[in-house]
């Protein structure tokens, strides 16, 4: 871990500046507490890393910050004073910028454009916007942040990392002081993560403070100053980073060694249950081979946009594949949608839960039918015995919480996810495509669906698991394909696949600590209330 | 992350209270409880059996398409061309009447004409992926179109008795477009809650893409709901046929919005996925009692329209403050 060592002793001192303060922060969403009593504070110049587990808290708090959320307990600080916050407007004027995971670019507008969304833009003498006046002041900024990039492009045109650029250049055209940033490098490939640790370098030699949300522990050493440790929203400790290690800190934030999270016994993988040859579908991805066994767990790692997600839907009937074949059970087959896939045993259980998985106005009982509703029922009626068949799925995944004639939207984003699984389960496939299947979910939910994966194998059914977690691939995985900008870029097998081997296939260079997703379920329960 | 449990503790009159309020049909069925009330107190005349019937039957055209467009609005979609099929659909009947005679041909020339006129809607709008909005307001047009066409702008007159029957008979004294309204009522709500394709329905408005990704037929389940709207236009047109005895080239305009009114004031949401035959029924007779209230009343008809409207404002805003009192989302 090599970090440059600055002039950072003084900063972490007891020095009472600091731009903002949170204290005593409680937020609730209906029933369930996001963050409890936590604290934190910004000091000016120093990178502030926020750490903590998928669910932590660390976007909610963060959020509070920037004025998204008002805290239901507690008060923020800014600059000495007590402010109350009604819109990230407040904290923007407060000097307090946030740039969320999901960047808020307006895709179809130029680069100068999304630099003055919302704010006064330079005006001609007769009222019209000055467009020349507008793109050289953007110029300026990205200038300045040691970018070049043309100011007139619509930002869909840029590559991630420079839409993360705009993003950070939006947000500093309001002055800021303080700039949150979550999860900045999870769709980043290894250079532009220097290009990133380069702009935040200088942002705090001028005496921005930054606070930097990530799971990626290598990064956070290398980049912060100080780590605040939160777990299932609680403040757990904060410290200097030179002051922990990284093994230090996976206890911190689990609150148990990693190890117990997982469930993998011996595997004895039999026929092939799914072939892919050559399977293209321009700019998704191309000429992909895979071979899928049965008792087996596949992992399919990569960073996020790498055609994993594609790919696996392609095969589940959704997008179609441009050339290539599929193989199931060593027979062609042509399958052109989800149904056509689950009549030849093919499940694919998607990655965005409340999108994609579930029918929220629905009951768990008919979310979990859902997919055998065919099946089940007669002369174009449901049958009673639906209600046997939910609570039996139920029970199998221990989805707790609620009863099954309860609105699926009353569950944890953990128990919801079961209702997903269930529902693939019910209609008892041989081929099961799990992509993120514990994103969003909280740990105990994690350990349980890496039991039933584990059992799922052992019933000889043929796994397929896309996961941006590396630990989640390298422990549950027999074998591990990685894919990289659409094609296949390697291949290990269970000894071989390590932290540094898949990673170097992923990124196709220099290996870096691996991209994951943070979404917010605290976020997601709050409509539920 | 701690599991949501309920606020409250369910049973007991508290909890089935609750659970009426939750249903989606619940405000319009109170809000009609209470105008009944108002306009029972108010004119002597109207809380009277004969009276009672003769609303229900002067909305049954209305209730029954209502119906049938309720399924659609559940799937996520909309149809406002109900109006002119409606038009097409009596002059198809009108003319198998005026030729044939009988009831049967004319039933059997509106169902089939509907049926064709909801399939070329629900192909439109599955296979060539155009907003239903966009697809059935140019049926509203092309539909009264091909009316002024076939009639030659002359009105269809003379409809024999036996097929006016529908519009006009009565069994042991309820009037058949009662006995029809609610038939279909009890069909629909049957079919809403127990069979595959009513829960398909709700399942493609509740989640498009998800009841896609669990393999649900999306196309075929939203088809049949345009088709359903052709047939039951056909079997209103006929009813129709009867009460008015005659078609002119513009019957039935003006119809389409006020269906969607009665399913939406019912209680079935615009953006799909939540709502029941109940919801389409009650906003149907609402809107019947409100028109028949005003006239018990002696107000002047003038005023019609801008009560109408207000009501369904108002309507809309009592379900606005149920859910925020329930907490209830959808």
């Amino acid at each position: 871990m090599t970090r440059p060592d600055e002039t950072r002793a003084e900063d972490t001192e007891g020095t009472a500046t600091f731009i903002f303060r949170l204290e005593g922060v409680t937020k609730r969403f209906g029933g369930v507490v996001a963050v409890e009593g936590v604290d934190f504070e910004l000091r000016p110049g120093e990178v502030h890393a926020l750490v903590g587990e998928n669910g932590a808290g660390k976007s909610t708090l963060m959020k509070v910050a920037d004025g998204l959320y008002a805290p239901d307990e507690g008060m923020l600080e800014v600059g000495g004073e007590t402010v109350s916050f009604s819109s990230p407007r407040d904290a923007e004027a407060a000097g307090i910028a946030m740039i969320p995971q999901e960047l808020d670019l307006f895709p179809e507008l130029s680069v100068a454009e999304n630099l003055f969304v919302g704010r006064k833009r330079p005006r001609k003498s007769w009222g019209g916007l000055d467009w020349d006046a507008m793109q050289d002041e953007a110029r300026k900024r990205l200038d300045s942040l040691g970018v070049s990039i043309d100011v007139t492009s619509t930002v869909k045109r840029l590559s991630a990392a420079n839409q993360q650029v705009v993003a950070i250049a939006r947000a500093l055209v309001g002055e800021a002081r303080a700039v949150i940033m979550d999860e900045p490098t999870s769709s980043l490939t290894g250079r532009e993560v220097r290009q990133l640790f380069s702009i935040i370098e200088d942002l705090t030699a001028e005496g921005v403070g930054v606070v930097y949300i990530s799971h990626r522990l290598e990064e956070v050493f290398e980049i912060a100053d100080r780590v605040t440790v939160l777990r299932d929203g609680h403040h757990i400790k904060t410290a200097p980073a030179e002051d922990l290690d990284a093994g230090e800190l996976v206890r911190l934030m689990v609150g148990r060694p990693l190890n117990e999270l997982f469930t993998r016994s011996e595997s004895s993988p039999g026929e092939v249950a799914l072939e892919v040859r050559g399977l293209t579908r321009a700019g998704e991805f191309e000429d992909v081979d895979l071979t899928l066994r049965r008792g087996e767990i596949l992992g399919l790692a990569g960073l996020v946009g790498a055609g994993r997600t594609e790919l696996a839907q392609s095969i589940f009937g959704i997008r179609p594949a441009e050339s290539g074949e599929v193989l199931v059970e060593g027979e062609e087959v042509r399958i052109r949608s989800p149904r056509a896939a689950m009549e030849r045993g093919i499940f694919y259980v998607p990655e965005e839960r409340r999108s994609q998985g579930l029918i929220l106005p629905f009951s768990i009982k008919n979310n979990i039918t859902l997919s055998i509703l065919d099946r089940i029922s007669r002369f174009g009626f449901v049958p009673r015995s639906e209600r046997q068949t939910a609570d039996r799925f139920a029970k199998e995944l221990s989805i707790r919480g609620a009863k099954v004639s309860d609105p699926v939207g009353r569950l944890s984003g953990g128990n919801q996810q079961k209702v997903v699984v269930a529902k693939s389960l019910a209609r008892e496939p041989g081929i099961l495509l799990l992509d993120e299947p514990t994103r969003g979910v909280d740990v105990g939910a994690k350990s349980e669906i890496y039991r039933l994966m584990d059992s799922l194998a052992k019933e000889g059914k043929a796994v397929l698991l896309i996961s941006s977690e590396l630990e989640e691939v390298l422990s549950m995985a027999d074998r591990v394909l990685v894919m990289r900008e659409g094609r296949i870029s390697g291949e290990f097998d269970r000894e071989e696949a390590t932290q540094e081997n898949v990673m170097t296939a992923a990124t196709g260079g220099r290996s870096r600590p691996e991209p994951e997703a943070d979404d917010d379920p605290q976020e997601e329960v709050s409509e539920n209330g | 992350m701690a599991e949501i449990r309920e606020g409250t503790e369910r049973g007991g009159p508290s909890g089935t209270l609750r659970r009426f309020l939750a249903r989606p049909e619940a405000p319009a069925l109170v809000f009609l409880a209470a105008l009944v009330a108002v306009f029972s107190l108010a004119s002597g005349s109207f809380f009277q059996v004969g009276n009672l019937e003769s609303i229900v039957s002067s909305v049954a055209v209305l209730g029954i398409i209502a119906l049938a467009v309720n399924q659609v609005v559940l799937c996520g979609e909309i149809d406002i061309s109900t109006g002119s099929m409606l038009g097409l659909c009596a002059v198809a009947a009108g003319a198998a009447a005026t030729s044939f005679g009988g009831l049967f041909l004319p039933l059997l020339a509106g169902v089939a004409v509907g049926a064709v006129a909801g399939a070329i809607n629900g192909l439109l709008v599955t296979l060539g992926r155009i907003p239903a909005i966009i697809v059935t307001l140019g049926m509203l047009y092309a539909l009264r179109g091909v009316i002024l066409l076939v009639t030659g702008g002359t009105w269809i007159t003379g409809i024999p008795n036996e097929t006016r029957v529908l519009g006009t008979g009565t069994v042991l004294g309820v009037g058949y477009p009662m006995i029809l309204l609610v038939g279909l009522f009890l069909i629909m709500e049957v079919a809403g809650r127990h069979s595959t394709w009513g829960r398909n329905v709700f399942a493609v408005g509740g989640n498009r893409r998800a009841a896609r990704f669990a393999g649900l037929p999306i196309d075929r389940v939203r088809f049949l709901a345009f088709v359903l709207v052709g047939v039951f236009v056909g079997i209103a047109s006929v009813i129709y046929l009867g009460r008015t005895g005659s078609v002119q080239t513009n019957a039935g305009a003006g119809l389409e919005l006020q269906v969607v009114a009665a399913v939406v004031i019912g209680g079935t949401s615009i953006s799909g996925g939540r709502g029941s035959a109940l919801a389409a029924l009650t906003g149907a007779v609402l809107i019947g009692v409100i028109l028949n209230g005003l006239i018990l009343l002696g107000v002047p008809s003038i005023w019609q329209d801008a009560v109408l409207g207000s009501l369904i404002l108002l309507a809309v805003t009592t379900d606005v403050v149920r859910r925020r009192l329930v907490g209830d989302r959808a």
